[in-house]
Order: C-alpha cells, then structure tokens, then sequence
C-alpha cells in the first residue's frame, strides 16, 4: 500500500538463528499478489522459521522483510496465521465460537467487548469453512480436519490479505484436504495471497502456483515444474531420491 | 446447628478471616487459572518464598532510616521488589547459560529465601519477623491493614484481567498470533507477573509461604476440569477459592487446627471430589465412557455369527458363538442396528447390506488367517481358535498382505470359499 510494487512479500538476505544454529540462512524471495504458494522441504529445514520471521514474530539476525513494502515487525494485523497442530494447546478452555472471534480482536477497541459486527463476522468465518454447527464446542473435542479449518477461519476473519498457514493438511483426511484446498482457492480468488507450508511433494505440482524450496537455504523459487527437479530434491532430501524419481516423472507427463 | 454454624460468625477473628480469606481467594483464583494454563505455577513458589527477604529488607530499611516498627507498606513494597528481583535473576540466568528455567527457578528462589531467613536471624534484635508466622501464615489473625492491603490489590488486579481479558487470553492461546495483530506480549507477561507476586504477597499473611502456591493453582484447576471457556474457568475457580476458605474455616475452627492448613486442605480435597465426578473431564465419566464402548470384538463377532447362520438369526443362537463374558451383547445389538449393520426381523436379526459387507470382510479375514496359520504349521485343532483370534487384526493393510502372501487362494483349509475383498 506504501509502494507499488507488485510483491506483497519481499523477503531480502534473510538469516536466522537459534543459539548461534543458522535456521534459515541467506534466503531472499519475493511473493506477487494473488499466489498460492508452497513452502517445501524437509523436516527441520526451516519452514516454520521461515513463516514467523514474515509474521514478524521473530527477528532475523540480519537482512529484511517487507510487507506491503514496510517493515513486517511493524506490519501488525497484515498477516493472518494458522499455526502448526503441534504448536496449538488443545486442551485450552476455548470455543470453536471463541477462536473465530480471536481474528476479530484486532478491529474491537481494549475497553469495549465484542460488537455483534463481530459475533457476524466470526460466524460468516465459521461459515465458509463449514464449521457454524460447532460453535460451542471445545477445540480439542473435534477431528483433525475440523480443527484446521477452525484456525482457517480466524484467519479469514481477520480480514488480512496475507494468510500463512503452517502445515493445514497434516494429519487430515483426503477428503478434509480438498475440503481445505477449496477454501484456499476461494480465498485466493478473493485476492488474498496465500504462503503454505506442505509437507507432501506428490500433492505440491498440483495444488500451488510457486513453491519455495528451502533447508536452511533457498533452494529454488518457482513454478512447480522448476522446482521439482531431480538434482535440486535428491540435493535437499537426500537418499531418499527414489520416491521423488517418481514425483518428477508424474509431474513430467 | 448454632454452635456449629453460627457461633463462629460472631466472632471478631473469625470474620475478619473470612473476608480477608474470601478476598485473597477470588483474586488468586482469577489469576490462577492463567498461571495454570501457562504452566507458571513454580513462579507462584518461586515469587512466595523470595518475598521473605523482601520483607525483611522492607522493615529493615525503614527502621533505619524513618525509625518505623513493621512499616506494612515498606514491607509490601520490599516484597514486591524482592520478586521482580527472582523473576529477573531467573530470566536472566536461564537466558545467557544453558541452564533451562525450571533449575534457575529452583536455584533462586532457594537462594533469595535463604537470604531472607539469615537476615531475619541475624538481625533478630533489631526487627521482629515471626519466620514461623510466615512460613504457615495467620488467617486467624489478619490485621485490618492486611484487610485493606489484599482489598486494594484485589480491586486493582481484578480490574486489570477484566479490562485486558481478551489480550491475555490471546497472549496465553497463541503469543504469535497475539503478537501478529499488535498486542505489547512482553508487556502482558511483565504485567501478568506483577499481578501475580501481588496476588502472592497479599495472600502469604493468610496462608504462609508453602501454602500459597496452592491457593492459586487448585481452584483454578478444579475449575479447569469442568470449564470448556476461560471466562467461566475464571468465575468458578473464583468461587471454589470462596468456598475453600469458608469450608476451611469451620475445619480449622471445628478441628481447632492451623488455619492456612485447614483452608488448603479443604481445597484439596474439594478437587478431588471434582477430579472423580467432573461431567466430562472427571474419571468417573471417563470410566462410563470407556464401558459405554461396545467392544469390537463382540461386535465382529455378532456380524460373522450372522452371515454364518445366514438368514434371520434367533439371539439364542448369537448367544451360543458370541464370546460375551462382560455382558456387552444386548448393548451391542442396540448399537449396531443404530450403525445400520443389523435390523430386526421380528424376535430375530438380519444384516443389512451394510452389515453383510462388513461380514463378508470379516470372514475374508478369518478364512485368510486359518489359511496362513495352515500355510506356518500351526496344529489343526488350533487353526480355528487362534484365526478367531486373529481376524480382528484387519488395520493397515493386513490381509492384504496375507491375501498377496498365500497367493490369492479361493478356499480356506478346511475348502470353504473365501469372499472377496471390499473396503
Ligand atoms: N525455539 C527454538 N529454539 C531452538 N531451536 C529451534 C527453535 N525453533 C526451531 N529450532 C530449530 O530450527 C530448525 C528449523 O526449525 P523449523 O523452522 O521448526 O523447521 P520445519 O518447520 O521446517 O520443520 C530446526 O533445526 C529446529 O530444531
Ligand atoms: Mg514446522
């Protein structure tokens, strides 16, 4: 909105660390308007990382990340965010009703409670997703799949036109999976970018329009065809080259 | 009934206790539940035993310099600092060495109330601490300054998690998130601690030092086990607060026992009670939940009988094969007709088509595994029992692969025909 660039996320010598480890090192991307993009790579290569220092969650040790062209440790509420299954307490006192009105906190003043505007705006989140009939349960009495699209929803209903979801299709059915792929579809139609960390490869071709390759380092940034090369996935997962042989070959034909 | 009940409540002591009492348990129990669900409860420990030499230092200081006996104030004071000393020497410890937060917690907070008990003995002459008062506290006994002190604080901290609820509950279900959309993190956990060490200050004139921690953490979690929203864990872990420092009273009057012991122990074992007959988070329905579950096994074991018996099978007949010790099978029934897998024809059962595939699986595993069991030389006699056994084992691919294995065979050993496979 300050630029008018056509990135919305420019990610420029990007290095971060914990206790002087590089989890990501040197990784420079930038992400046009309306994409659905893929973050793959393997366990521990630094997607998660790599998800929260564009949420401005955490601080790189050096180099920038640009939101809309400012920076993203001052672009508060620009940036929705579903986190990772394992990082959610689901034994937590709070309703699937209460999680979609978490993405309205931003727009409700401290001392005012929330306004039916927002009750209006958590249940059309709740509805997109198809989540509306389990308002008033507890987040950890429901299925995987369902869990995953109570967090999209708070995203959604945060209104921003960043998401970044962390890893949505672990642990969920094939059919919650195209179920949830729907609803990114949607919302990238709507003119939201989406950054999506995916864990499955033979899947990755088909659902995204880019994919980020990175394991500490950026390995490639394109469209799927130009990332799922052989040489580049046996460099990142290495020894385990048989089973993408058959990725790059299906995606070939 | 008078003597018992009312015959307490007349009393000066016994009045200012419950007041003073009820106030602190409100607040603590508030508090509590964000300790609980943050898992800070060692900081509550933590911040109760610094405050000893907070307290010494507190009087110490202002006999010295304004020539005040237990200046209530300076001491409050002196124990607020002591604890945001801890809680920073903690922080800082387990930041810049490898020793992780648990073992700074105990290492400073040993250390700080071993300051404070030496300086109390050293200067025993000088200022008049009752460590003993202090390590089991005096609810008995609650000053009115003490009375005022914990009104204050509650008041204040009360209005703080009421104003700031959203953000704290935020803060504590998912800091990124939080921090995403603009909300000062740091600032809240700095915030939420102060609130804390005040709540534990207050609360250790009444319960002493070994007992707070309990004050803050049970309520909250006996509300923990029947809430599904913070909102309501808050009020009732406020309320259990309340009722343990009224139920603890009557013991500790009854009983003529310590009073911070008695309100604990009621405390205690009011979550117990909860722990046991919670609705939905307590054993009892945990138990009920798990006997409700119609086992498995009983329920292959109905669906084969059937298909066997082909046609409307009498329950007599069921009887007879169905392995039913725990007498789960008329539940079973009822459950499966619900599943969709039987219906009832007159006095008898049927399949449905539902049913016969799942029957039909569950003979296809049967009639594989005697195969296989024939195929590894298991002794005739055994074959049937030990494939009966067997044949609930169907997950992950299993008889698929002993399908592939045996190569495809039509007929089990015994020459009946193996069904198909169908998912
Ligand atoms: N809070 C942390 N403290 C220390 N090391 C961390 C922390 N978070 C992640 N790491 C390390 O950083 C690396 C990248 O982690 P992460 O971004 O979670 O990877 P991914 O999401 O790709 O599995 C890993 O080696 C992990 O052990
Ligand atoms: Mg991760």
């Amino acid at each position: 909105m300050t630029t008018e660039s056509p990135y919305v996320i420019e990610v420029e010598h990007l290095t971060v660390s914990y206790h002087a480890r590089a989890a990501l090192l040197d990784v420079s991307v930038r992400i046009e308007r309306d994409q659905l993009v893929g973050v793959i790579g393997p366990n521990g290569a630094g997607k998660s990382t790599f998800i929260k220092a564009i949420l401005g969650f955490i601080k790189p040790d050096i180099g920038t990340v640009l939101i809309n062209g400012g920076d993203a440790q001052k672009a508060t509420g620009q940036v929705a965010y579903v986190p990772q299954r394992g990082a959610v307490d689901w034994d937590f006192p709070i309703t699937v009703q209460e999680v979609a009105m978490m993405g309205r906190y931003q727009q409700i003043p401290w001392y005012t409670s929330p306004r039916p505007t927002d009750y209006q705006a958590a249940r059309e989140a709740l509805e997109m997703v198809r989540m509306e009939k389990f308002g008033e349960r507890q987040i950890g009495e429901l299925s995987g799949g369902q869990q995953q699209r109570v967090f999209l929803a708070r995203a959604l209903a945060q209104g921003s036109d960043i998401l970044l979801l962390d890893e949505p299709f672990a642990g969920v059915d094939a059919a919650t999976e195209r179920a949830i792929l729907d609803v990114l579809e949607r919302a990238k139609e709507a003119g939201k970018t989406l950054v999506v960390v995916h864990h499955d490869l033979a899947t990755a071709a088909e659902y995204f329009d880019k994919l980020i390759l990175i394991k500490q380092r950026l390995y490639g940034y394109g469209t799927p065809q130009a990332v799922l090369q052989e040489d580049l996935l046996a460099k990142v997962y290495e020894g385990r080259l048989r089973i993408f042989r058959d990725v790059v070959r299906e995606d070939a034909s | 009934m008078y003597e018992l009940f009312i015959a307490p409540l007349t009393e000066v002591y016994f009045q200012k206790a419950l007041i003073g009492g009820s106030i602190v348990a409100v607040v603590a129990g508030v508090v509590g539940c964000l300790v609980v669900l943050r898992r800070m409860a060692f900081l509550g420990d933590a911040l109760a035993h610094a405050m000893i030499a907070g307290v010494a230092g507190g009087y110490l200081v202002m006999k010295m310099i304004f020539g005040l006996e237990a200046h209530a104030p300076g001491m409050l004071l002196g124990s607020l600092l002591a604890a945001i000393v801890t809680v920073a020497l903690i922080s800082f410890v387990a930041r810049i060495s490898r020793i992780k937060e648990d073992t700074a917690i105990g290492i400073m907070y040993t250390g700080i109330f071993a300051l404070g008990v030496v300086a109390v003995s050293i200067f025993r002459h000088y200022i008049h601490i009752d460590l003993m008062h202090f390590i089991m506290g005096d609810i008995l006994g609650v000053a009115d300054i003490d009375l005022w002190v914990s009104a204050f604080v509650a008041a204040g901290v009360l209005t703080i998690l009421i104003f700031f609820f959203r953000h704290f509950q935020l803060a504590t279900f998912d800091p990124i998130m939080a921090a995403s959309i603009g909300l000062p993190v740091l600032m809240l956990d700095y915030l939420l601690t102060t609130c804390v060490s005040l709540v534990v200050v207050s609360a250790v004139s009444m319960v002493g030092v070994i007992l707070v921690v309990g004050l803050l953490i049970t309520p909250a979690a006996t509300a923990y086990l029947l809430s599904d929203r913070l909102d309501k864990m808050m009020g009732l872990a406020a309320l259990f607060g309340v009722t343990s420092v009224v139920g603890g009273l009557y013991l500790c009057v009854w009983l003529d026992s310590a009073g911070g012991g008695a309100i604990m122990l009621f405390c205690t074992l009011q979550f117990l009670v909860v722990l046991a007959v919670a609705p939905k988070y307590g054993l009892l329905a945990r138990w009920l939940r798990l006997r409700r579950l119609v086992p498995q096994q009983v329920v292959e074991d109905v669906l084969t009988t059937v298909l066997r018996h082909s046609g409307p099978t009498p329950v007599a007949v069921i009887k007879t094969y169905v392995h039913d010790d725990r007498g789960d099978l008329a539940r079973a029934l009822r459950q499966m007709i619900q599943d969709g897998l039987l219906r009832q024809a007159g006095e008898d059962y049927e399949l449905t088509e539902k049913g016969d595939v799942e029957a039909n699986n569950m003979l296809r595993a049967h009639r594989l595994w005697e195969k296989y069991l024939h195929a590894i030389g298991t002794p005739h006699e055994e074959v049937h029992a030990t494939a009966h056994h067997l044949e609930h084992i169907r997950k992950g691919g299993a008889v698929d692969y002993l399908d592939e294995k045996l190569g495809k065979p039509d007929t089990d050993p015994h020459g009946k025909v193996i069904p198909g496979g169908s998912s």
